[in-house]
């Protein structure tokens, strides 16, 4: 609650630049809690997960400024269809497991990838799908901040009351262990691809408001480095814990912020923190703030 | 276009040279899941180090093939490096901490082979003796292209004999079936582990001084390179070292004949080809299926 | 007594803050150019023109002797997502005044789109497509750099003269190669009667790999080719090409001022036969009387007598934002609009005019074949033609 009111004073402090920054930092969390679904609650690790976030996000750019639809209108139908997206491929990538899973997703965002590519009438191509009309009330960038807030809150609710559901129980449980799962009467498959719309529905949300906020989608958006990218956002943040991959998406987005400023080397320090993270933080940043709570209560 | 002689008999041999690179590459990830059971995201960034290195000799040395074979050299000390210090630790754990470890190599590599070499665009010729152009009959075609056409079935013969009728190779074979049984024959798995991995890197880095002259060395070479790799030793199998090479060889035919034929969707068939081999056959044309 | 000298310095003080507030304001420019990748072969150079130009002024004590630059660098890395976040961050967190630059096309759209929304004036110093001055036109973009229009005329004339009627193409898969092709095709039925383009192909802009594109040229047969591959695309466009015997048997008219001298360096004896293209300046051939001391001053910025034609282009970025900031005695931004539209400057390569409706200076570009040089190692434009912009 506290980090909600925190939010909604950073307008006050009159950076233009922290607003953006703020913005940017949102959407990025709910993305990455919406990858945690797959990934940290139905344990299904997912490499193509850009796929939604960028169908999502040019849907809501195409019908806001080709075909000039409401906002009203043309929101929730750029989020259906990343969730329908979502339902068509997770049908198929559920039948497989593991590493075969992750090749699928990964196939499917490339494909999404090359679509975006290619089809340079209706998503521009390389150049990028550049000027998006966003709806007059919400041009003013603190207005379009509060408008983010707003979503980005409701979603998180929404999403903890899934996680913390049967559904969501049920979830762990085939993580856990799928044949007990299954023979305990759990449908796996049908699970698994409920996890997977859910994941697809939020990171559509995700897109859609980080087109209206760029005012504008490129391919970068559905490449795999941008799946690589949230991936590691969620493990930063801890895959076991609920907002884990919020806090992973800020510290991450802050950090390449502000080594950028001083070097170009960013990759490289973001890799040597991806090898430690391995090595010595499996359960990321909340893992280790459970840790040190649980050694201070001792 | 189709009924043009020339364009087919160029593009075939375009085709096959492309798929013989890649072979060589691929041929590295596909040992290294067979033995080792990681899927090295680095395997690019091996690609992309081996063509650098290849770069830097022939501009000291003048050389192109000390180039090549320094270029394997200097992967197969990183690869030992690597594997020893860090990857081993990780064989206990999840595979997901295995490809993320790779992964962040990726961004590592990456940066270093910014920071040693800039970030400048830089080229190899052909090596000398193979620089013309050969006279086919139907039309011109560069040497040093038909030379890879024929290297790639050598190099998969030499792969094939070393696995089947060597001791080294039977031991490879025996840690894919089964490890533990391995370790109890006596055998130093941890070494046989760090041997392929070696092998797979320095395959690939070979591979990368070889594609050198064909290609342009950028940064972000490898990120091309390692989803290629990975769509070929899916549709030939994991761990299966002609399924590559069929794998390399349809790949090769895929990019060149739909880069010219269908342009608009040229992009789009080799991730369609992927898929349709991970929908209808995933363990890929040669692997097994598992359990 | 104490009074007076209390009061003297008051006064004093009071001046030497008014002289300090109005010679303290300056100008922030954020410049836009690709410093690393495939692009920095003209980036990095683009970059050095920028610098030469504000060094020049800063030292006569900014513009007009009292508002010095200062220049906020990013690296746009070709891509246009990279771009667009740094012109934004240039914009809300440095407070730039001006925003200059971009290189490639999809870029100087993504920075217009920027400007656009954030009320700051762009001068696009590089970028070519035509949709920036006209179906993407807005009144805080400007263009010192020639557009697709006028260099697809320069390529058709050239190709006229030559005579080749069936032709090939091959353009890069994004905003400039389409409005290049599109910027030929209008230009072709006035400058090359009878010649036709058989074949149109398009690559994806950082391709490295060639070989399928050249083949499919080479069994179809053209007599001439045109093209708009740029930069080091071209260095390994040509290097894959020759062993097949391409520059034997094509005349390769290119756009993308290929025939500048930091590509010709740089391909030194490996450079084709064949080829005529276009550049922005070459170092030996003077064009306006400003050329010279211009060309020297690089010179001694680069370290020998050949200087590469890129910098030029920012250069006269710079030297329109002094022109503007001159005339408009303002940083506003509604100022240095009007001051632009119209604004008519002498350069090193002959006098530029900014169209007041369209934003588009009157920058034409050298054509020429590319002539192999006994005395040099490179290959140099003999002869030169200046086809100009209007």
């Amino acid at each position: 609650m506290g980090v909600v009111v925190a939010l909604l004073c950073v307008p006050l402090l009159g950076s233009r630049y922290l607003v953006d920054l703020t913005t940017e930092i949102l959407i990025y969390a709910l993305f990455a809690l919406s990858l945690n679904v797959l990934i940290g609650y139905a344990g299904n690790v997912s490499f193509g997960h850009a796929a939604y976030f960028a169908i999502g996000g040019y849907s809501c750019a195409i019908l806001l400024t080709t075909y000039q639809w409401p906002l009203w209108l043309s929101f929730p139908a750029a989020v259906g269809l990343s969730a329908g997206a979502a339902l068509i491929i997770g049908y198929f990538c559920v039948r497989l497991t593991d590493i075969y899973f992750a090749m699928l997703t990964l196939a499917f965002s490339m494909l999404v990838w090359s679509a975006a590519f290619k089809w340079r009438t209706m998503t521009g191509g390389d150049d990028g799908f550049v000027g998006v009309n966003v709806p007059a009330l919400l041009e003013d960038r603190v207005a379009f901040y509060y408008f983010a807030v707003g979503v980005v809150s409701l979603s998180t609710a929404l999403l903890w009351r899934i996680c913390h559901s049967a559904f969501g129980r049920t979830l762990v449980a085939v993580r856990e262990n799928s044949l007990r799962a299954g023979f305990v009467g759990i449908d796996v498959r049908r699970i698994r691809l409920a996890a997977f719309v859910v994941a697809g529905f939020f990171a559509g949300i995700a897109g859609a408001l980080f087109a209206m906020y760029n005012r504008g989608m490129y391919t970068e958006s559905a490449f795999w480095t941008e799946s690589a990218q949230v991936l590691i956002m969620t493990l930063l943040g801890g895959m076991y814990s609920f907002f884990g991959p919020a806090l992973g998406a800020a510290v991450l987005y802050l950090l390449e912020v502000s080594i950028n400023q001083y070097t170009e080397y960013w990759p490289a320090i973001l890799g040597t923190l991806l090898v430690l993270i391995v090595l010595f933080l499996p359960h990321g940043l909340a893992g280790l703030a459970q840790k040190t709570r649980r050694a201070r209560k001792v | 276009m189709l009924t043009n002689p020339t364009f087919l008999f160029l593009q075939t041999l375009n085709a096959i040279a492309l798929g013989m690179n890649l072979f060589i590459i691929a041929a590295g990830l596909t040992l290294i899941f067979g033995v080792l059971r990681v899927i090295n995201f680095a395997h690019g960034a091996f690609f992309m180090l081996g063509a650098y290195v290849c770069y830097s000799i022939v501009e000291q040395a003048g050389n192109f093939w000390l180039g090549v074979l320094g270029a394997g050299l200097a992967l197969a000390l990183l690869a030992w490096a690597i594997e020893r210090a860090l990857l081993q630790r990780l064989y206990a754990r999840e595979p997901l901490a295995q490809l993320l470890f790779t992964f962040a190599l990726v961004l590592i590599l990456g940066d270093a082979v910014k920071m040693v070499w800039g970030s400048e665009q830089y080229s190899v010729a052909y090596p000398a003796g193979l620089e013309r152009a050969v006279d086919l009959g139907i039309a011109h075609y560069p040497a040093y292209l038909l030379f890879l056409c024929g290297l790639g079935p050598v190099v998969a013969l030499a792969l094939w004999l070393l696995l089947e009728r060597t001791r080294w190779g039977r031991i490879m074979r025996a840690a894919r079936q089964d490890r533990e049984m391995l370790a109890v024959l006596g055998i130093n798995v941890p070494l046989v582990y760090n041997g392929v991995f070696v092998a797979g890197a320095a395959l690939a880095g070979m591979g990368g001084a070889l594609a050198a002259p064909r290609l342009a060395l950028t940064p972000g070479m490898d990120a091309n390179i390692v989803v290629e790799c990975f769509i070929i030793v899916i549709i030939g199998g994991l761990g299966s070292l002609w399924g590559s090479f069929l794998g390399a060889l349809i790949l090769g035919i895929v990019t060149v004949f739909g880069a010219v034929l269908v342009p608009e969707w040229e992009m789009v068939l080799p991730y369609a080809l992927m898929l349709a081999v991970l929908l209808w056959r995933p363990w890929g044309l040669f692997g097994r299926a598992q359990g | 007594m104490k009074k007076m000298v209390g009061l003297s310095l008051a006064v004093l003080l009071v001046v030497a803050l008014a002289q300090k507030g109005w010679a303290g304001e300056s100008i922030k420019i954020g410049a836009l150019y690709p410093t690393s990748g495939s692009g920095a072969v003209f980036g990095g150079p683009a970059m050095l023109g920028h610098q030469m130009a504000v060094e020049e002024i800063n030292a006569a004590g900014g513009i007009d002797g009292r508002t010095p630059i200062v220049t906020f660098a990013r690296d746009t890395k070709l891509k246009p997502a990279v771009a667009a976040a740094a012109a934004k961050e240039l914009i809300t967190k440095e407070g730039v005044n001006v925003l200059i630059g971009g290189l490639s096309s999809a870029v100087g759209l993504a920075i217009s789109e920027v400007a656009r929304r954030e009320k700051v004036v762009y001068i696009a110093t590089i970028p070519k497509t035509i949709q920036m001055t006209t179906s993407k036109l807005h009144p805080y973009v400007f263009r010192t750099a020639p557009n697709t229009d006028i260099e697809g005329r320069g390529i058709a004339r050239t190709m006229g003269q030559l005579g080749a009627k069936k032709l090939c193409q091959i353009q890069f898969d994004y905003a400039y190669g389409h409005d290049l092709a599109a910027g030929i095709a209008k230009a072709l039925p006035q400058e090359a009667a009878g010649a036709e383009i058989v074949l149109d192909l398009k690559v994806k802009l950082g391709t490295t790999d060639y070989n399928a594109y050249i083949a499919q040229i080479m069994s179809a047969g053209c007599e001439g080719v045109v093209s708009g591959l740029w930069g080091a695309a071209f260095i390994t466009f040509a290097q894959q090409a020759r062993p097949f015997g391409f520059f034997e048997q094509v005349k390769y008219v290119s756009g993308g001022e290929i025939a500048s001298h930091e590509i010709a360096s740089k391909m030194k004896g490996n450079y084709p036969d064949n080829v005529w293209s276009n550049a922005y300046e070459l170092w030996y051939h003077d064009a306006s009387p400003l050329h010279k001391p211009y060309q020297k001053e690089l010179a001694r910025r680069q370290g020998q007598q050949e200087t590469g034609g890129w910098p030029v282009l920012s250069y006269i970025g710079v030297k329109f934002v002094e022109a503007a900031v001159t005339k408009a005695k303002s940083l506003e931004a509604e100022a240095l609009i009007a001051a632009l539209e119209g604004l008519s400057i002498e350069t090193p390569v002959g006098r530029r005019t900014i169209d007041a409706k369209t934003h588009q200076a009157n920058t034409g570009q050298f054509w020429g074949p590319m002539k192999k040089m006994d005395q040099y190692e490179f290959r140099m434009m003999d002869p030169v033609t200046y086809i100009p912009g209007d």
